[in-house]
């Protein structure tokens, strides 16, 4: 099925000179520490916790409503300490998904409801599917379907999953278009 | 994009006639047939553990019983464990100058079970050495393989033997020359002793199991005091190690990560590989990758109108070009000829079964079956079950599409391809995408409800760029493929 | 062949041990002393989503269909190698329905490829663990229980008993007594199996005579609280975790339970032989493994020789043989014990032999007994 258009106001959303769309209604902590390369949506209400640590995004990333990043912590017999978070290229987290994850690979799709432990790493072309909870310090191979509560494998991903992780984050920014007015 | 998330509505017909989307299907460029992981071999490629990405060698993966040597479950829950690190006090308290020492136990981070609690003593080392546990049984099963070796050995020993001397009744070689080897031995003076296998007499079944009277008492407290499920393993939990099946908990002890394998696929009609992944297990590139998805074109249903029995809707599809060259795509009628088809392909595996039959010249032991490549079973294909029942109206016109281009994607100038359309099929398009219209009409006994399905077969032009030695130049070659479409439910009303 | 693959490794063979059961599936190699898993026998289907077990299949292509993801997935996830390169030992019951081992071999020689495929009898190779050749072998597994005597190592077909007393039968039973315990309350079949393998037990036999009464004197085990999801959940009174077992032991219309299969079984062979088997009994099967089951079915026989219908047998002990491992992956041993040894080239079915005579070796064909008649 070919992706139906996403509308949004115009008046809520900002877009960067690198093609960044992100809305006013999102939190934003800590604003300089967080890093979008390019063509990235973040829609209203989610909420980048880059007041911890630095989080840094690749290139069409798609951070859905509600969806919350958060660096990852570590406890020391000191105190807690906050790491920076890197996301990579064509990565897509559903709505009211909380991730809390080291490194997310390139290619990576999570769904809704998801929550990712702390420290986790996800490598590249892996699928979270909705209401997974996956926990703290998993790490997570390409090509797997990770899934349930608590987070197993359960599948495998069709290898072509990068050119098609490419192409519906493409495709999903090219119809995330401005309503018109009428 | 369907093939992430929603339900998958249009599949390609594999050539072994079952139905797949097409991300999950394989195009063989030496055989231009469509595969899937069904009708592809599959063969594992390397070992490698999931959590620390190390790849092992399979002689070593064999040796390890396909378990990783640093990294563990949880006995309680299956998830990975995490390595945690405590300090302890200096040995002697009174010297302050000492410094603390750094203890590792191991702990699972969702259900809190940690190493400690089953009394394994904490490790100085983060990668642990950790104890093993021995199987209490392994003398005992050792000494019990050993001896049915020993029996079978003597057993085919004796029935080699028994052959030779039915044949020597015949027929021997050695009789027309008079001697003989154990003559010849004895003529020399050499002791007669035969093959020293033959000699070693099987160890009778002398330590044989001795049955007892007494059997498990019953458990008599099992009677008084509760349950506490808490401390009762599940079937899981005793399961994921089969050597011991704990039946509490305190006996839970880590399990070793059981081991990945990358996978290559191999056509088994040409037995060229169709994938085949790198060796590092954080790759995701590939050697060969003949993934449908970036040979043949990929069709999308845009829109559909409401659907009603008998009655012609729109239907809006989008085609497009993944290749690297120009494409011309036509489409066909489906046609229900798969069952004629499949009565001669069983008359023909049947041919070829026999065939191998006759070409039975080559050795047949165990090892030479594993080290030759042998003629493939083509398995028939099977008759396509999925029921059509919307027609569609397909242009006898065929449609061009252009080349893929990455570069167009950051290109908005629209386009530089020079192509006329055909206005009534062509409504628009876009670099290596077209969209086309077509008219569909569900059959008129359907009930409303029913789930419309339709297909038809696309022509497209392929071109083959592997060079051989005949021919250096690409080739062009039409290949056709069924595409069946599932467009949603039909609805009432006019 | 994989390229990694060290040459070593090719020159030894390594022999995959199978052995599919109605509800678990034990996959190892030759010459290990334990299966390398034991996993459900069911495979995830793709049209529907969820979980078929291998045995509920509809028809002939079905089962292939089953088989075959069924196949890969214990290749690739759990024995992590290509099968076309390895010996395959199947352990199967004597009684395993036609189609199911004619499909695998087609399965396992058509689409697998596998060179040599040597299947064998369970009943007869779970004796290789002991290193014995005559004993009376029960087999309680998860659809049915069967008794096979196997005298000088051949399985005496003739004096077979079967019956559907099996953990399928405990688990009907329970899921009728807990719903009246509970109403309302529908338990999926892993809860029951959880529920049975956590709190039941089999209760002595003179605990047992005293529930039949209208009037039990007795105080019942404990019950037990049983957690379903979220808050929710359930009692499981004390008598329902002691008698649920108790069919095993009730006979039925043809005045038959566990303990009549085996002197059945031992009344149907020669009598020279009926002593020895009755000092060797071998109770081999997951459902064995169940608290108090060996001390119960001892006293059920022992209590069975007054019956008249056994009184000609004479037996005066019976005794019990013990495995080197847990009771359900006994019949996996055995077929471990044989894949290692040399009868895989001597007995084992070649690909080539099957592609001509395209059929399994079969005791039940009257082909493949010319030889003694």
């Amino acid at each position: 099925m070919e992706m139906q258009d996403t509308t949004y106001d115009k008046s809520e959303y900002v877009e960067t000179a690198s093609g960044n769309k992100v809305s006013r209604k999102t939190v934003l902590c800590g604003s300089q520490n967080i890093v979008l390369q390019g063509k990235v949506i973040i829609q209203s209400d989610a909420i980048i916790r880059g007041d911890l640590a630095n989080v840094r995004t690749g290139r069409y990333c798609i951070i859905s409503k509600e969806a919350v990043i958060r660096p990852p912590y570590k406890q020391f017999s000191k105190g807690v300490a906050f790491f920076p978070m890197t996301i990579g290229d064509h990565v897509y987290v559903g709505e009211r998904s909380a991730v809390s994850a080291a490194i997310i690979g390139s290619y990576v799709y999570i769904g809704k409801n998801v929550v990712i432990g702390r420290r986790c790493v996800l490598k590249d072309c892996c699928i979270i599917e909705d209401n997974a909870i996956i926990a703290p310090e998993t790490i997570i191979p390409p090509f797997t379907r990770y899934g349930g509560s608590p987070g197993m494998e359960v599948g495998s991903v069709p290898e072509c999953q990068q050119d098609l992780m490419i192409d519906f984050t493409r495709s999903y920014y090219q119809h995330f278009v401005p309503a018109r007015i009428l | 994009m369907s093939y992430i998330i929603l339900p998958d509505v249009v599949h390609y017909a594999c050539t072994c006639g079952i139905l797949k989307p097409i991300s999950k299907l394989y195009f063989c460029r030496h055989c231009l047939e469509l595969r899937c992981g069904f009708c592809v071999c599959h063969e594992a490629d390397s070992h490698y553990c999931d959590k620390c990405a190390e790849n092992l060698p399979s002689s070593e993966a064999r040796l390890k019983k396909n378990r990783c040597g640093n990294c563990f479950d949880c006995p309680s829950c299956h998830q990975q464990l995490s390595t945690r690190a405590a300090t302890v006090g200096p040995k002697n308290p009174d010297d302050p100058k000492a410094a603390p020492r750094k203890v590792f136990y191991l702990l699972c981070l969702l259900c809190r079970w940690s190493s400690r609690d089953v009394g394994i003593p904490d490790q100085a080392a983060v990668s642990g050495g950790w104890p093993e546990r021995e199987n209490i049984y392994a003398h005992r099963l050792q000494e019990i393989q050993d001896m049915y070796k020993a029996i079978v050995l003597s057993d085919k020993q004796q029935k080699l033997d028994k052959d030779k001397k039915k044949q020597r009744r015949y027929m021997s070689f050695t009789d027309r020359t008079g001697i003989t080897a154990s003559m010849l031995r004895k003529r020399i003076g050499w002791p007669d002793v035969p093959n020293p296998l033959l000699k070693a007499k099987p160890t009778e079944l002398n330590n044989k199991a001795i049955a007892k009277e007494e059997v498990e008492e019953f458990p008599e407290d099992l009677l008084t005091s509760p349950v506490n499920l808490s401390l009762a393993t599940t079937m899981e939990q005793r399961l994921v190690q089969p050597e011991w099946q704990p039946t509490t908990i305190d006996k839970l002890f880590p399990i070793h990560k059981h081991l990945s394998v990358k996978r290559s696929q191999r056509c088994r009609s040409c037995e060229h590989n169709v994938s085949k992944p790198e060796y590092n297990p954080n790759s995701i590139k590939f050697k060969i990758q003949l993934f449908a998805y970036y040979h043949i074109p990929e069709v999308r249903i845009i829109t559909v109108e409401p659907l009603r029995a008998g009655k012609v809707s729109e239907l809006l599809l989008k085609f497009s070009n993944p290749t690297q060259h120009q494409t011309s795509i036509t489409l066909f009628p489906y046609k229900v000829d798969d069952v004629i088809a499949c009565e001669d392909n069983r008359t023909e595996v049947i041919s070829q079964s026999s065939e191998e039959k006759g070409s039975g010249s080559q050795p047949s032991s165990i090892t030479h079956t594993s080290l030759t490549r042998q003629p493939s079973i083509t398995i028939k294909p099977r008759p396509i079950k999925t029921r059509v029942v919307a027609d569609v109206v397909v242009p006898n016109a065929s449609f061009v599409l252009p080349p893929r281009d990455d570069a167009a994607e950051y290109d908005d100038s629209g386009d530089a391809h020079n192509i006329q359309n055909d206005p009534k099929i062509v409504v628009w398009r876009k670099s290596n995408k077209a969209v086309i219209k077509l008219q569909v009409t569900p059959n008129s006994d359907l009930n409303i409800g029913d789930e419309v399905t339709t297909a038809f077969t696309i022509q497209h032009i392929y071109i083959n760029t592997i060079t051989t030695v005949e021919n250096k130049e690409p080739q062009k070659c039409e290949h056709k493929v069924k595409v069946f479409l599932t467009l949603g439910n039909l609805v009432g009303g006019s | 062949m994989p390229i990694y693959e060290g040459i070593g490794t090719i020159t030894d063979k390594l022999v995959v041990v199978m052995d599919i059961g109605a509800a678990y599936t034990k996959l190892g190699f030759s010459g290990e002393f334990a299966p390398r898993c034991i996993i459900k026998s069911e495979v995830l289907c793709k049209e529907s989503g969820i979980m078929r077990n291998i045995r509920d299949y509809k028809d002939k292509e079905d089962l292939y269909d089953l088989l075959v993801d069924f196949v890969h997935v214990l290749y690739f996830k759990y024995a992590l190698l290509s099968p076309k390169d390895r010996p395959v030992v199947v352990v199967e019951s004597l009684l395993c329905p036609t189609i199911f081992r004619e499909t695998l071999a087609k399965v396992l020689f058509c689409h697998y490829k596998v060179p040599v495929l040597l299947v064998v009898p369970s009943h007869l190779v779970c004796l290789a663990t002991l290193a014995i050749d005559t004993a009376l072998v029960l087999d309680i597994g998860f659809s049915e229980a069967i008794a096979i005597p196997v005298c000088h190592g051949v399985p005496v077909i003739h004096a077979w008993q079967a019956l559907p007393l099996a953990s399928q039968a405990v688990h009907d039973n329970l899921r009728t007594a807990l719903a009246t315990h509970n109403t309302g309350v529908t338990l999926s079949d892993w809860n029951l199996e959880d529920v049975k393998v956590r709190c039941c037990f089999v209760t002595p036999q003179k605990r047992s005579i005293e529930f039949q009464k209208s009037t039990p004197n007795l105080t019942p085990c404990p019950e037990v609280k049983y957690p379903l999801q979220g808050s929710n959940s359930i009692i499981i009174p004390g008598k329902v975790r002691e008698t649920m077992f108790e069919l095993f032991f009730e006979e039925d219309n043809d005045h038959q339970c566990l303990s009549t299969m085996i002197l059945d079984a031992i009344l149907k062979v020669n009598v020279d032989l009926r002593l020895q088997l009755a000092e060797n009994i071998f109770l081999v099967g997951g459902t064995v493994m169940t608290p108090g089951f060996k001390a119960r079915l001892k006293e059920e026989l022992y209590q069975q020789l007054n019956n008249e219908r056994y009184s000609k047998l004479k037996i005066k002990t019976f005794k019990f043989h013990s495995p080197p491992c847990k009771d359900n992956y006994t019949a996996w041993l055995g077929g471990a014990i044989y894949g290692c040894t040399e009868l895989l080239s001597m007995k084992g079915l070649s690909r080539e032999t099957y592609l001509k005579e395209n059929r399994l070796p079969d005791w039940a064909n009257m082909k493949d007994n010319l030889r003694t008649l």
